[in-house]
């Protein structure tokens, strides 16, 4: 009863902190808000008895990605600078469309994805998701940290054109 | 254990969100933003199916994933920073040239 309880209210923080990031005209207001989202979202994984994916989404998302949103952010200092308006045919087919998407997916979902529950626990602790990792996917696992560090040269030399001029 | 396909709506309305602010802000960061919300739904369906199903594969894709957002997060903020240099704005309706 106690796991229903936390799942809704957790679900009510994450889509009430995600429409604040949408709608909300302040960007660094947004930032903190999608922050508050994905902690809502480690809470899902623990209940999906994923602790160690919550603990890297808290680690990962909440804590290195969103420093840096927020750091680009105050960089360029765009807490005063007022959005201009969105053209309202825009805005309308953005709204309706999404919307739309929302409630038919919600729709087919409801209907069609309902699934027996497993009856045995899910065991997926660090060290069973670890032994997988490096057994089944040492290769991709390499690859991706040489695309973290194609990522950091791209990232040094794409913002670092006016250093490199004076 | 709470039903599977509950996660799976919330996955739903998730990507929904991120889709209405890719449709309708200007603002790049914000349009950013987004874009995580939705790798974050994607990343919750992941997780349900690898527990619906005993699978850990699914949740070492979150792993991938989670990496990947975050190559994708600095060299998309490194040409925010750059087209800031360039044009004083980050509105998306403004950067409409490829080289300058």
């Amino acid at each position: 009863m106690i796991e229903f309880t936390v799942f809704f209210v957790f679900a009510a923080i994450a889509v009430i902190f995600a429409l604040v990031v949408v709608l909300h005209r302040n960007p660094v207001v947004g930032a903190l808000s999608l922050v508050a989202s994905f902690f809502a979202l480690a809470v899902m994984y623990v209940l999906l008895e994923a602790p160690f994916l919550a603990v890297l989404q808290v680690i990962i998302y909440a804590g290195a990605i969103m420093v840096l949103f927020l750091f680009t952010i105050m960089l360029l200092n765009l807490q005063r600078r007022e959005e201009p308006a969105t053209r309202p045919v825009q805005q309308f087919l953005g709204y309706t469309t999404s919307a739309l998407f929302g409630i038919a997916m919600v729709y087919y979902l409801a209907k069609y994805a309902v699934l027996q529950l497993p009856s045995s626990p899910f065991l997926s602790d660090a060290r069973r998701v670890g032994v997988t990792l490096f057994q089944a996917y040492v290769f991709p696992f390499e690859a991706v940290s040489i695309l973290l560090l194609a990522a950091i040269v791209g990232a040094l030399v794409l913002s670092g054109r006016s250093v490199t001029q004076s | 254990m709470i039903p599977t396909h509950w996660f799976l709506i919330l996955s739903a309305v998730l990507f929904a969100i991120g889709v209405c602010g890719v449709l309708t802000r200007k603002n790049g960061i914000t349009i950013f933003m987004s874009i995580e919300l939705m790798v974050n739904a994607v990343n919750l369906t992941f997780v349900a199916y690898a527990r619906q199903f005993h699978q850990l594969h699914g949740l070492i894709f979150v792993f991938f994933i989670m990496a990947i957002a975050a190559a994708e997060a600095a060299v998309g903020l490194a040409i925010f920073i750059s087209l800031h240099h360039h044009r004083e704005t980050i509105d998306v309706d403004e950067a409409n040239l490829m080289r300058w």
